[in-house]
This record gives structure tokens, C-alpha cells and sequence, in this order.
């Protein structure tokens, strides 16, 4: 058996790495943590990042572990991440098959919904949906999942449109296939690389979006960590105490880079021109 | 003749719509198809070959395209007819297509053996297993080496003769009555379009297969067929046996066909023949005759009238659409 082609894709594997090493810290996360990550302790408010009183980055402005909050921070913002993109890649990818399959009068009205919402700035549009639907969570995914919908429509339809024209369809229609199978045989595949590429970028640009919105106060409430609240109190201490505000800062950045490396080595070897060239 | 006619195509019309008026891509063209017979059918780029066999399995986009008159009889049945969910049931079954550019009518990111075995999946519901089985069969068939290894690469690992026979071993899958073979040696070079078209012999001659040959090659026709059409501006304006083409031609625009083939003891110093002039716009087509324009022997008839087929000597396998051969149809 040969290597999988991603363990032949150094950039794939760095994010790949990446991304594992957070889900590790997720895992365990759930069972085990260096302190409770949001007991206060008036006793270690605000104290340096140091080996000796076990708080490896620091505590904050109540004394809590921020390493702590950071391993806790995490599952929630990957599963936001996660749930979001999926929930904006259903929807868009639907409505996007659907377009360009049809094509005429139902594309024409199902691509200028999507201009629509497109037309509103993301972060604009995801507060204005966490006005409306009240500030928790679960909304934070149905958010950001609407802001996905009409990126996927576009992506999906494009190559749709592009790959509808091409002979194969012809020919496997002349075999005796209907739409249904022709779209998701045929179509539906051959669309997955600027898709796959999508999701990956949605990803990364999720957990910044989760990050943003609780940054605001309008994602994941305290006391309950998230990447972005804790960057989001930790902005009146960070003169005093910069490890409050560059450690959650640095967990965003790597695990966005992580997502966005493995998207890039992702579409390498997802491209079927690209396989198996020795 | 007493032979089984397999599929009779009677006064087909296809029309597309463009933003410049209406295009007769196809304009009363009939024919009989034969078991076991190869048909060529003959003309220039943009004639309506193609049209006229997508036409038959109603394979024409609408919109644009769009069949307006005609029938299409395949075991006494009206194909033009038929629902789509009935006329998918004979795609790839019983008629088969063999297309132009085996480079694009592959899925690039589908299996060669998956892609093979698609039809019998299909039509015949065949395991997966079974399917493979067949498909790597098949694959030895048509002459490709290390059929077991090779069924599971992607088209692109295939070359573009390999994939051409790909296509030839996916249509002939399900056993089909008739195959449509549309310009099959076109996008390849010489040698392998020998190979190519040899396959399509034997295996149709093997399985009694009836061959529609789409081609603008006369060699690929001489090769090959039993019969011919030679379709001009979206008609047919004679039909005739091999012999009776290449020996005996009656239209002006078949002579001109076969003058402009280079010929090996020609004297290279002379010019190749050409027919002057271009095909008509098939938008607005002349009243008369749509050879007329280019015609070296148009009369005045032509010009106003065009020329319905007249079969010579009564037969109706023989006929030529054109003024001159008027008396010879009344004698006959």
C-alpha cells in the first residue's frame, strides 16, 4: 500500500499537525485540565507566566489559569467553527447545485438572494443577526453559517456552470443517466476542489468571525471562555499584563494558519490532474 | 432487400434559436439503418451531422434546440415520442454514442472501470463486483494491456487513443443494437484512427451491431461503411451505396467532395481541388437549391426551387437531391 498522498504534502502536513495538536488539546481538555478554568483566585491575580506556581501562561484579571481558559476556549471555537462552515456549505452548495443545474429563471432568483446577502458586510450582517436571535452559542453558528450560505452558492454554482457544458455530461447522458445521478456523480465531484478550498478558508475565517463577535460581546458569553472574550477583557490589563491578550492572540492565529495550510495542500492533492504524477 | 431495418428516421427537424433568428441545424432529413449495417453519414463542419444524431436520442439542449417535426422509429417505437424516463431506459442500452474528443467526454476524477461499467449499472443493475468484472473484460476486448491494473486509474493516466477506446468500450457495454459513432477518429492521429476504427469493425460486425458513422473523412467512410449520406445546409442530398459513391456520384457537391481529396499519384505541382465558396448561413438559407450559390452546374431552376430527393431507378436507397437528375428519376 502506498503513502496516502497527503503524508506526501508538506504543507498539508504542517496544518494537518496543526490542527491535530489542538484537537489533542481538546481531548484532553475534556478530562483534564492544569486549573479550573473559571475559579478565581484573588490570591494569583494578574501574576506572570512562571513554572513555579504551575500558571505556564499567566493568570488573569480574577486569577484565573489562561492556559486553562485556552484549552477550554478551544473546543468551543473549532466547534463553531466546524458546525458554522457545515451549516453554510449545506445550505450554499444546495442552493448553489440548484442554480446552476437548472439554470434560466431559478438561477437568476436563487443567485440574486445570495447577492442580497452578500451585500452586507459579514461582520455587519453576523451582529445583526445575533441583535435579532439573542446572544448564545448556537446563534453564534447560525450566524456565521449565514454568511457562509451565499459564498458556497457562488462557488458551487460556478463550477457547476463550468462543468455542465463539458462532454462527459453528454456522454453519460447518452448513457442512459437521469439528472439526479448526473449531478451527484458527475457534477457534485468534480466541483469538490474549489469547495474543499472554500470550507478550509471558512474555517479559519470562522474562528476569527467567533473571535470578533465575543471580542464585541455578542458571541460566547462569560464566564465561559472563548478565544475572543478572553481577548476581549484581557484589552484593559494588557499593558500591565500582556500574556493575557498574546497567548489567546497566538491560539487564533495558529490554529487559522493551521486550517489554512491544510486547505492549500488540501486542493493540491485533491486535484485529480495532480494525482499520482511520480 | 429483406433486411431488417433496425432504425428509421422520417423527416427529422431540428431548429435552434439564436438571438439572430431561428437555425435549420436539421431540415427534413430521413434514413433507414439496417442490422448490421454501417451508415456513413458525410458532410462539411456545421451540416447537421451531429445535430441529427443527438436529434435521435433527443439529446439536443433545450433550450436552445429544439426537434419540431419528424419521427424516429426504433422496434416500432417513435423515440422522439417517449418520455424522458422511457427514452433513458434505451440511451446507452440499446443505442449507444461513441463521441468526438475522448479527452473531455471522460470524468476526470471517476475510475476508468467505474465510468465502463456505468450502463450496465444502470440498465442492468449489476453488482459491483460483477460490474468490475465485466468492465476489466471489456477493457481486454478493446486491446488495452494490463486491463486488471489499468481499471483503476483516472482518465488522465489514459492516452487520448486509450481513452478513445475507453469511450468505444462503454458504449458497446450493454450490447447495443445500434452505435453512434460521432467523428470517433477525429481528435486522434493517423495510426491510432486505423486502430480505433478497426476496433469499431470487428466488434460491431462480432455483435451485429448497426454503426452510424459520423465523419467528414472519406477514407474513414470507405473504410467502414455500407452506405452513405451526404449531408449538406442540414439536408441529405444524396444517399448511396459505398460503391455506388465513390464509383458513381451523382450530386454536384458529392463530386466535389471526392475531387478534393488529395490523391497519391497526383501530380504534386497541382493545386488540391477545393469546392469555392463557404456553406450557406443556415439562418437565412436560399429558396432555392443551398448548393445553388456554390454549384458549377446550377441552372435556372436551382436558384428558386429547391430539388426534392429523386431515387434513381426507382430505388429508394439511392437518391440525389438535385435538379440535374430529374430526368433520371422520371425514366426510372
Amino acid at each position: 500500500m502506498e503513502k496516502p498522498r497527503i503524508l506526501k504534502n508538506g504543507i498539508a502536513i504542517m496544518g494537518l499537525v496543526i490542527i491535530l495538536l489542538y484537537i489533542i488539546m481538546i481531548i484532553v481538555s475534556s478530562f483534564w485540565l492544569p486549573f479550573d478554568p473559571s475559579e478565581m483566585d484573588v490570591k494569583h491575580v494578574l501574576e506572570s507566566p512562571s513554572f513555579g506556581t504551575g500558571h505556564f501562561f499567566g493568570t488573569d484579571e480574577f486569577g484565573r489559569d489562561v492556559l486553562s481558559r485556552i484549552m477550554k476556549g478551544s473546543s468551543v471555537s473549532l466547534i463553531i467553527s466546524i458546525s458554522a462552515t457545515a451549516l453554510g456549505a449545506v445550505f450554499g452548495i444546495m442552493m448553489g447545485i440548484w442554480a446552476g443545474f437548472l439554470g434560466g429563471r431559478w438561477d437568476n432568483f436563487i443567485m440574486r438572494i445570495a447577492d442580497i446577502m452578500f451585500s452586507f458586510p459579514s461582520l455587519l450582517m453576523a451582529i445583526f443577526v445575533m441583535a435579532v436571535l439573542g446572544e448564545n452559542t448556537y446563534n453564534v453558528i447560525i450566524a456565521i453559517g449565514i454568511i457562509y450560505i451565499p459564498q458556497f452558492a457562488r462557488i458551487s454554482r460556478g463550477a457547476i456552470l463550468s462543468l455542465k457544458s463539458n462532454e462527459f455530461i453528454r456522454a453519460a447522458r447518452s448513457n442512459g443517466a437521469g439528472n439526479i445521478y448526473i449531478l451527484f456523480r458527475h457534477l457534485l465531484p468534480n466541483s469538490m476542489p474549489p469547495i474543499i478550498v472554500q470550507v478550509s478558508l471558512s474555517l479559519s475565517v470562522a474562528i476569527l468571525l467567533e473571535s470578533s463577535l465575543s471580542f464585541l460581546g455578542l458571541g460566547v458569553q462569560p464566564p465561559e471562555p472563548s478565544w475572543g472574550n478572553m481577548l476581549s477583557s484581557a484589552r484593559k490589563v494588557m499593558m500591565i499584563a500582556p500574556w493575557t491578550a498574546i497567548y489567546p492572540g497566538l491560539a487564533i492565529i495558529t490554529l487559522v494558519l493551521g486550517f489554512n495550510l491544510l486547505g492549500d495542500g488540501l486542493r493540491d492533492i485533491l486535484d485529480p490532474r495532480l494525482r499520482n504524477v511520480s | 432487400m429483406g433486411k431488417e431495418i433496425i432504425l428509421h428516421v422520417e423527416g427529422l427537424r431540428t431548429e435552434f434559436q439564436t438571438e439572430r433568428g431561428i437555425v435549420q441545424a436539421v431540415n427534413n432529413v430521413s434514413f433507414v439503418l439496417h442490422r448490421g449495417e454501417t451508415l456513413g453519414i458525410v458532410g462539411e463542419s456545421g451540416c447537421g451531422k451531429s445535430v441529427t444524431n443527438f436529434s435521435i436520442l433527443k439529446l439536443v439542449q433545450y433550450p436552445p434546440g429544439r426537434i419540431t417535426d419528424g419521427t424516429v422509429l426504433y422496434n416500432e417505437k417513435d423515440l422522439l415520442q417517449c418520455s424522458e424516463d422511457e427514452i433513458r431506459t434505451i440511451r446507452g442500452k440499446h443505442i449507444a454514442m461513441i463521441f468526438q474528443d475522448p479527452l473531455t467526454s471522460l470524468n476526470p476524477v471517476i475510475k476508468i472501470w467505474v465510468q465502463i461499467a456505468e450502463a450496465l449499472r444502470l440498465h442492468q443493475g449489476m453488482s459491483k463486483k460483477d460490474a468490475k468484472a465485466k468492465a476489466i473484460e471489456l477493457l481486454k476486448l478493446i486491446g488495452i494491456p494490463d486491463a486488471e491494473q489499468r481499471a483503476d486509474n483516472y482518465p488522465h493516466q489514459f492516452s487520448g487513443g486509450m481513452r478513445q477506446r475507453v469511450m468505444i468500450a462503454m458504449a458497446l457495454s450493454c450490447n447495443p443494437d445500434i452505435l453512434i459513432a460521432d467523428e470517433p477518429t477525429t481528435a486522434l492521429d493517423v495510426t491510432i484512427q486505423a486502430q480505433i476504427l478497426e476496433i469499431i469493425k470487428n466488434l460491431s460486425q462480432e455483435h451485429k451491431t448497426s454503426v452510424i458513422m459520423i465523419t467528414h473523412d472519406l477514407g474513414v467512410v470507405a473504410e467502414m461503411c455500407d452506405a452513405v449520406c451526404v449531408m449538406y445546409a442540414g439536408r441529405i442530398v444524396e444517399r448511396a451505396t459505398i460503391d455506388e459513391l465513390f464509383y458513381d456520384p451523382k450530386h454536384p457537391y458529392t463530386i466535389g467532395l471526392l475531387n478534393s481529396i488529395p490523391r497519391i499519384d497526383q501530380d504534386s505541382e497541382e493545386h488540391l481541388h477545393s469546392i469555392l465558396g463557404a456553406p450557406p448561413d443556415l439562418i437565412d438559407l436560399p429558396i432555392g437549391c443551398p448548393f445553388q450559390p456554390r454549384c458549377t452546374h446550377a441552372m435556372e431552376i436551382c436558384a428558386y426551387k429547391s430539388p426534392p430527393e429523386f431515387s434513381m431507378g426507382g430505388d429508394e436507397s439511392r437518391t440525389v437531391a438535385c435538379w440535374l437528375h430529374e430526368k433520371e428519376h422520371a425514366h426510372g
